[in-house]
């Protein structure tokens, strides 16, 4: 191949069809599954863009699945070439449905020191809450509960996960599902007895895929 | 005062007239005798100056008990570890009359009285009253020493005047100190040392003229010199136990077995010798105004103003090198009372980018009665700003993701949410999953403590729900969106029967027909019933 066309297939606008794109802004943020990140394009979870979790009932598994991530993330500084100041990223969880429990915390590794709740009253209040540690730069990752999250709202939090460069994770219900989004990545969780199943609905670079027990032949992790 | 003559020759004592050269240029100064002046015979002795200066000397003896408590009738002993044992130090009046003494361990004066109340020595509180009862007596005279660990010295010689007589003064002195609950001795001297050492021995003494000064400090004993046990020993091994004693010794030999330093001591109580005292000034603070020449209601202009009035603070803090930790904007009304706002940071900042973000945050929040005519604002004490060493940023990607932004997020949200809404978390010894963890507050302190070491064997849930949820239960199985079939447990948790929060579960991993599991819990004993009390996301 010359020059000319391989300088222009570098182009990340241009979408190619099962080849990952190699440059270094595209390389996700490993999930820790290795049958999901088959699917994400770049290898792993976007990472400064909003992901969006559509489930029916808490207690399918959606903790469970951003838990290596986030654990990494608290622990390590992501980006390796950082010479000064490189200090663990916060996580923030803001209005979570229950109690986040810190001894389930520590056993999936995550540094409680960098862990921060904030409960808001209402909608409006987690939203500006999640923006403000978004563009803060300092939480590697923002998990929002929010029920009425429009298509402006997440344009806002993609745009300030952007700017701070952090990870923005948003949880809704599966009606949520026919409703336009800004997010990047949007998974759909369904629990079965066989294990869970992801359904990839949107993926920015990739396909929308299914993947099957994502969990399945990973018995390192608690539960 | 005019300094001494230029001219050698005044061995006679007569009095020389003040010279007077108006043709020319000179660079001698008129010499006038002032009544008191010593001649200088021909002997080593140096000149003796006369008492221009009046020094009142307050001694706190009690101050380590005083500073943490003050006009209480309790039986109250402050602590202080003796060698490593925790010996009382000082005792309350009241301790006292029961029959404790300074000197007795800890142990033997609770066993003395059980209902004593002790507390630990707390020098930082110590210090700080003694600064801010510096400041009260500012009041009295514009000369104000801090000296040793409980001495205050106050210049009185310019304030005798404005007080209608030295009595009256050193009475509304010891008026106030009483009214305020101190314990003080007042002594007053022509020279610090000398009222120092007065107050300390308890002589409420006054002291105008330096030629009584001597005889009345060779009477002291010398245990109110605070000099170390081994000189005070030697000197009492010598036969010497006052003071006058110490003065009558050769000095040179004096000097060579004790120091020049003792010398210079006493040479500068006796009044030989000059005594420079730094003197105290308590710190500024920032206050300013803004008045506006309309009523204001729009509050994009009032905070125009505020803005002003932050960078007018920020210029006062630079040029001090100082950040402070509290400031109060008051909004003035015409017919209303003046609202009030205070912002408070951890760290003590003066950027105005920073304090006009809270600003704005708790800004939106407030209700202002009526239109505002005049805005201050007040900043609190000023603190030493310690300089931040920063790195050039080239890149994007060097933004810094120091710990202080995040108490500037923390500080964000607070202010909008509520101070107690936001926080972080650690974990607690405790078998009672309940107790297991709490919530931390970021601000007090940045955690970066070690967590305890997580479960081993024992699968916990992500989710804990706040209160356990009873749940139905159908041919014996608990329900929740579906019957629940019962996949690993018992686990059983029998503990905590010292509090009231006893518990006695076993604890059960379920799962639903829909594939979720939960965490749920029957209790042993009387009331058996089936709660669900975490979820496993």
């Amino acid at each position: 191949m010359n020059d000319a066309l391989h300088q222009l297939l570098q182009n990340p606008r241009i979408w190619r069809g099962t080849g990952q794109a190699e440059l270094s802004d595209w390389q996700g943020l490993a999930s820790g599954y290795p049958r999901l990140d088959r699917h994400l394009p770049g290898g792993g979870w976007p990472k400064q863009a909003l992901t969006e979790i559509l489930l029916e009932h808490y207690g399918s598994g959606e903790l469970k699945l951003l838990m290596p991530a986030l654990a990494r993330l608290s622990q390590v500084d992501d980006s390796s070439d950082k010479g000064v100041d490189s200090a663990a990223g916060w996580i923030a969880w803001i209005a979570p449905p229950f109690e986040p429990y810190p001894p389930a915390l520590l056993q999936w590794g995550v540094n409680l020191s960098r862990v921060l709740i904030v409960r808001p009253k209402n909608s409006s209040e987690s939203l500006w809450a999640a923006e403000q540690a978004l563009a803060s730069g300092n939480c590697a990752a923002v998990l929002l509960w929010s029920e009425k999250l429009d298509d402006s709202a997440s344009r806002r939090l993609q745009l300030a996960a952007e700017k701070g460069q952090s990870w923005a994770i948003a949880f809704r219900s599966l009606n949520a599902l026919s409703e336009a989004s800004a997010a990047a990545l949007r998974i759909k969780v369904t629990a079965g007895i066989n294990g869970t199943d992801l359904g990839i609905v949107k993926s920015r670079g990739g396909r929308p895929a299914v993947v099957h027990d994502y969990a399945a032949a990973l018995d390192q992790y608690p539960i | 005062m005019p300094p001494a003559n230029k001219s050698p020759a005044t061995a006679g004592g007569s009095p020389t007239p003040p010279v007077k050269e108006q043709q020319s240029f000179s660079l001698e100064l008129p010499v006038v005798k002032t009544a008191g002046s010593i001649r200088t015979p021909a002997s080593t002795a140096p000149r003796v100056t006369p008492a221009t200066r009046l020094w009142l000397c307050i001694h706190l003896p009690a101050l380590p008990l005083e500073a943490l408590h003050r006009g209480e009738d309790v039986a109250r002993a402050v602590f202080d570890d003796q060698d490593g044992i925790p010996k009382v130090l000082l005792a309350s009046d009241a301790a006292r009359s029961a029959g404790i003494r300074p000197g007795f361990s800890v142990n033997a004066a609770l066993a003395l009285l059980p209902e004593l109340e002790l507390e630990q020595r707390d020098s930082q509180c110590e210090r700080r009253t003694l600064l801010s009862l510096a400041g009260w007596a500012e009041q009295f005279t514009s000369f104000v020493s801090v000296a040793a660990p409980a001495v205050l010295l106050l210049e009185l010689a310019g304030s005798v005047r404005l007080f209608a007589g030295l009595q009256k003064l050193r009475d509304t002195v010891s008026e106030g100190l009483g009214g305020q609950g101190f314990s003080a001795s007042l002594a007053i001297a022509p020279t610090p040392l000398a009222a120092t050492w007065l107050a300390k021995a308890g002589r409420r003494i006054c002291i105008q003229d330096t030629a009584n000064l001597t005889s009345t400090l060779s009477a002291l004993p010398l245990t109110c010199l605070d000099w170390p046990l081994t000189v005070t020993e030697s000197l009492y091994g010598m036969g010497l136990s006052r003071l006058g004693d110490c003065l009558r010794l050769p000095r040179q030999g004096f000097a060579k077995r004790f120091g020049a330093g003792r010398l210079l001591e006493l040479d500068r109580a006796v009044g030989r010798l000059p005594d420079p005292r730094v003197s105290y000034r308590t710190p500024e603070r920032f206050i300013t105004d803004y008045e506006l020449e309309d009523e204001l209601s729009d509050s994009k202009l009032i905070l125009n103003a505020c803005e002003l009035l932050l960078q007018k603070l920020e210029q006062f803090l630079l040029v001090r090198q100082l950040a402070v930790q509290r400031i109060r904007f008051s909004f003035f009304h015409l017919q209303y009372p003046a609202t009030s706002l205070s912002l408070g940071c951890v760290q003590a900042d003066r950027a105005v980018k920073h304090w006009f973000e809270l600003l704005r945050i708790r800004f939106e929040c407030l209700q202002l009665p009526a239109p505002t005519i005049a805005i201050r604002l007040r900043a609190g004490q000023g603190q030493p700003a310690a300089a931040k060493t920063d790195v050039l940023q080239f890149t994007k990607k060097d933004k810094g993701r120091s710990d202080l932004s995040i108490v500037h997020l923390i500080e964000r949200l607070g202010a909008r949410l509520g101070d107690e809404l936001v926080h972080g978390v650690s974990t607690v010894a405790e078998h009672r999953p309940q107790y297991a963890w709490r919530p931390e507050l970021i601000l007090d302190r940045l955690p970066s403590y070690e967590a305890m070491p997580a479960l081993e064997n024992t699968r916990r849930p992500l989710w804990m729900l706040a209160e356990p949820q009873p749940l139905a239960v159908r041919e014996g199985k608990p329900v929740y969106q579906g019957v629940l079939t019962l996949e690993d447990g018992p686990e059983r948790l029998e503990t905590g029967w010292w509090d009231d929060a006893g518990i006695a579960r076993d604890y059960f991993v379920a799962a639903n027909p829909k594939g979720a599991r939960f965490w749920v819990y029957r209790n042993r004993g009387k009331e058996t019933g089936w709660y669900l009390h975490g979820i496993f996301g």
